[in-house]
């Protein structure tokens, strides 16, 4: 998708040192990436598993793991990429075993009422970004819960600008196309 | 190419999130105005946008978000103090991590080292340390004996302390000495063994050594020497020896010699010398040629003269007696006989002893000297012997003939030692002479035998004998022997060719030109050996003929093979061989000659659908062979695809449940 122009994704100097010093164990350069990544990272947990505490969880054990898995990085640059790989795997070893296992029951009753009191429109609003592919709505939830630019998406999904912009377009495309009813009756 | 229609929705997506750039947006903008379709979907995506950004705004964390990801993460992974996190980001680093890994290896290395060379140097320390232990044990012990010996012995030995004290290493003592008695034993013992000072032993030995020193003017020795030379001349060597015996106040005791068939003089000269010139005299002869062996011996009869001396002394004291016993005695006649008897008895044997005594006086008063003599060139032959061996071969049409007439050559001058016919199965014919011809018949004998038929491989070889020694002689004489010679008669048609061509005639009638050719050879005086002819079912004739030729009218054939037909492929080959003389102009040729005609030309073979058959027959046999090689390929490969799937899927099996 050259077609639609190419932008450096080259990473800030004093970004790159920052990651740098993290995988080092500068515990100070960590903290400081917790705070502007965990975000970021419940946002993509968020797009997996639909449930803020569920998600809070698996960024908490996101952080955790990468610290102490941290000098597994040789490259500082893929290092927002390598947070959101971890706190995907996680997202998905919490959501496997919510439908494993039956206890999922008491996991998701309180959901239930949050999910009630909403509108409908809501409710089919996330059963279609459930229908969604995963990597599809952890793009949309970057974008739309931290308003990230793209090429910020792209290194924290470690995707390339084509493919970014293909994966929004084709998300926003499905949720248009099944909640079309929706959308008009709102209009 | 796809377009913005074909792709609208990532256009519009990344309008929406106003990640286009102007020149994009331009582009897009243009197209929305120009389609209705793509209008209608921007309008949706719109709405659609709006209606994320409104509800994900509500699900998005509220703003102490981070704090509170900050506050688990810090009481989750707790800050290690200064010391231990130094350590533990020092272990972070590859560099670190490197050193550590060849520190623990150098570590380990120290430790086997340590432990081997425990095991290697132990036994060795130990082992010094046992020498070391037992020096000093040996040490008091052997201290204690001579003192402990000593002290018993005091008054045995007294008088002569500085005789033990000499005795530097104690011979194995007994440390404590059961008894007095032994012990003094043992001191005594050392003290004979050990003398280096005067003792009663020492006296007695100086007494012995005295004895010999009183006999040393009287020993009665035998001297003599053998020397071997290489001289020129005999005579002239035996007048110089004799000359150096009288300067040496010696002589010639005895000489001999022979003259060998070359003429070379041989002899020993036994020469009797004084003892005390004898190395004198031997170093004069040695000036007389070239010495090739010496051997000088000395023969002690010192002890074996003074013992018969001593005898005859006795038999001389016997005989005194005897003699007086005849004298006074008067009695019976019988004693007076057996004192006869007696005194003959002893008479002898002061005889005996007496020149037994003269003989060793002679021998000890010259020494005798042996001189082999022999004169230079020993090995130089007599005469020699040529000897002459012809061998022949003979190529004739009839072999027993020329056998008979070779026989017929018998007479006293010439002698066949063998002769024989050879028949064998297939009815060739071979036959083989050997003779033996007087020298002077020889050239004429070996002619007429030549003459016989086609001579090939005549060889002579001559070799000349020393007789009687062996190198050269100038003088020597030569004589011819008996010339042996070997003949083998063969058929002609045995004979090797001495040249041997091949070539092919092209011709449309096969037949006749075969004809013409067999009458062109017989022309020329050749024999045709084989032919054969044969027709394939192309109509392709072929004729194989051979034939053979003398040398002299070989060309002339060739020249006339041209009028047959095209002469091709003319290859001649030619076997010299070595040594052998030949009558080339009459040494056979053989020529064999394929006459043929083309055939068809285009064969049944390959022929349009033959053609046709055989590349069917081709691709589908190809077809089959890749089709069997993808066989081979999967059968290769499936089982390890299938491990691996396995393997991967029990691995994911087993994270899975791990978590």
């Amino acid at each position: 998708m050259g077609r639609l122009g190419f932008r450096s994704t080259q990473m800030d100097p004093s970004e790159r040192e920052q990651y740098r010093a993290a995988i080092h164990g500068d515990r100070e350069a960590f903290e400081m990436i917790i705070r502007t990544h965990s975000r970021p990272l419940f946002a993509i947990a968020y797009g997996i598993l639909q449930n803020r505490q569920e998600a809070e969880d698996v960024v908490q054990d996101s952080l955790v793991k990468a610290w102490k898995t941290r000098w597994r990085v040789r490259d500082p640059e893929k290092f927002p990429a390598w947070l959101a790989t971890i706190a995907r795997h996680r997202a998905h070893d919490v959501f496997r075993k919510r439908r494993t296992v039956p206890l999922s029951q008491q996991v998701t009753e309180p959901i239930e009422p949050e999910q009630a009191s909403t509108s409908a429109l809501d409710h089919r609003l996330h059963s279609a970004l459930a229908a969604l592919p995963e990597l599809h709505r952890a793009a949309l939830t970057l974008r739309y819960f931290e308003e990230m630019d793209y090429r910020t998406i792209e290194n924290t999904l470690g995707l390339t600008n084509g493919a970014l912009r293909g994966i929004l377009g084709r998300a926003l495309a499905s949720l248009r196309k099944q909640l079309r009813p929706a959308a008009a009756s709102m209009d | 190419m796809a377009t913005i229609h074909d792709e609208i929705d990532t256009w519009l997506a990344a309008d929406l999130h106003g990640e286009l750039s102007d020149k994009e947006q331009n582009a897009l903008h243009a197209h929305l105005v120009d389609c209705s379709v793509c209008r209608k979907t921007h309008q949706e995506t719109k709405a659609m946008n709006k209606i994320l950004e409104e509800t994900l705004a509500q699900e998005k964390p509220d703003p102490i978000f981070e704090q509170r990801i900050l506050a688990d993460f810090r009481s989750r992974v707790p800050q290690r103090n200064g010391l231990v996190k130094l350590f533990v980001d020092l272990m972070r680093l590859r560099a670190t991590q490197i050193a550590a890994v060849v520190a623990v290896l150098l570590g380990l290395v120290q430790i086997g080292r340590m432990i081997t060379g425990e095991s290697v140097t132990a036994p060795h320390e130990r082992y010094v340390g046992e020498q070391f232990a037992a020096h000093q044990s040996q040490v008091p012990a052997s201290r204690a004996a001579p003192s402990g010996a000593l002290a018993k012995s005091g008054e045995v030995a007294a008088g002569r302390p500085e005789g033990l004290a000499l005795k530097e290493p104690a011979p194995p003592a007994p440390a404590q000495p059961e008894d007095e008695g032994r012990g003094r034993a043992e001191v005594e013992r050392t003290i004979v063994t050990g003398s280096a000072i005067p003792t009663v032993a020492e006296e007695e030995a100086q007494t012995a050594a005295q004895e010999p020193a009183a006999g040393v003017g009287n020993r009665k020795l035998i001297r003599n020497a053998t020397v071997e030379l290489e001289i020129v001349s005999f005579d002239n060597a035996l007048e110089k020896i004799t000359a150096f015996a009288n300067e040496e106040r010696g002589y010639i005791a005895t000489t001999d010699s022979e003259k060998q068939a070359n003429g070379k003089l041989r002899g020993q000269v036994a020469v009797k010398v004084l003892p005390e010139n004898l190395d004198r005299f031997l170093q004069k002869i040695r000036g007389l040629g070239e010495l090739k062996n010496q051997t000088l011996g000395t023969e002690d009869v010192t002890k074996a003269y003074f013992d018969t001396d001593a005898r005859l002394k006795n038999a001389h004291v016997m005989e005194q007696r005897l003699i007086d016993m005849m004298k006074t005695k008067t009695g019976k006649v019988s004693d007076l006989l057996q004192v006869e008897k007696e005194l003959g008895r002893v008479r002898e044997e002061i005889e005996k002893m007496q020149g037994e005594l003269k003989y060793w006086d002679s021998q000890v008063q010259f020494a005798t000297v042996t001189i082999s003599l022999a004169e230079k060139d020993m090995q130089e032959p007599a005469a020699f012997l040529l000897k002459e061996r012809a061998q022949l071969s003979l190529y004739t049409p009839d072999v027993e003939k020329i056998y008979n007439e070779a026989k017929g050559l018998a007479s006293p001058k010439v002698q066949i030692t063998n002769a024989q016919l050879n028949r064998d199965y297939s009815g060739r014919v071979s036959a083989q002479l050997s003779m033996l011809i007087a020298p002077e018949e020889s050239d004429a004998v070996i002619a007429r035998v030549k003459g016989f038929g086609r001579v090939e491989n005549f060889q002579t070889q001559t070799q000349r004998t020393a007789q009687d020694g062996s190198g050269m002689s100038e003088n020597a004489r030569t004589k011819r022997d008996k010339v042996e010679l070997n003949v083998t008669v063969s058929r002609e048609e045995q004979e090797q060719a001495f040249q041997q061509t091949s070539l092919r005639i092209r011709t449309s009638s096969v037949d006749d030109k075969t004809k013409e050719l067999r009458a062109l050879t017989e022309k020329q005086g050749g024999r045709v050996r084989s032919s054969t002819f044969s027709r394939d079912p192309n109509g392709r004739e072929v004729a194989n003929v051979s034939l053979r030729v003398a040398m002299k009218h070989y060309a002339a054939l060739m020249q006339s093979l041209d009028s047959l037909g095209k002469v091709e492929n003319v290859s001649v080959q030619r076997q010299d061989r070595g040594n052998a003389q030949i009558d080339e102009s009459n040494a056979p040729a053989d020529i064999s000659i394929q006459v043929y005609s083309h055939g068809n030309i285009v064969t049944e073979e390959s022929g349009l659908v033959a053609t046709l058959r055989r590349t069917v027959a081709q691709s589908a046999g190809a077809i089959m062979w890749s089709l069997r090689m993808i066989g081979v390929a999967v059968a290769f490969l499936a089982p390890w695809t299938i491990a691996v799937v396995g393997i991967v899927w029990i691995t994911r099996r087993a994270m899975r449940a791990k978590r």
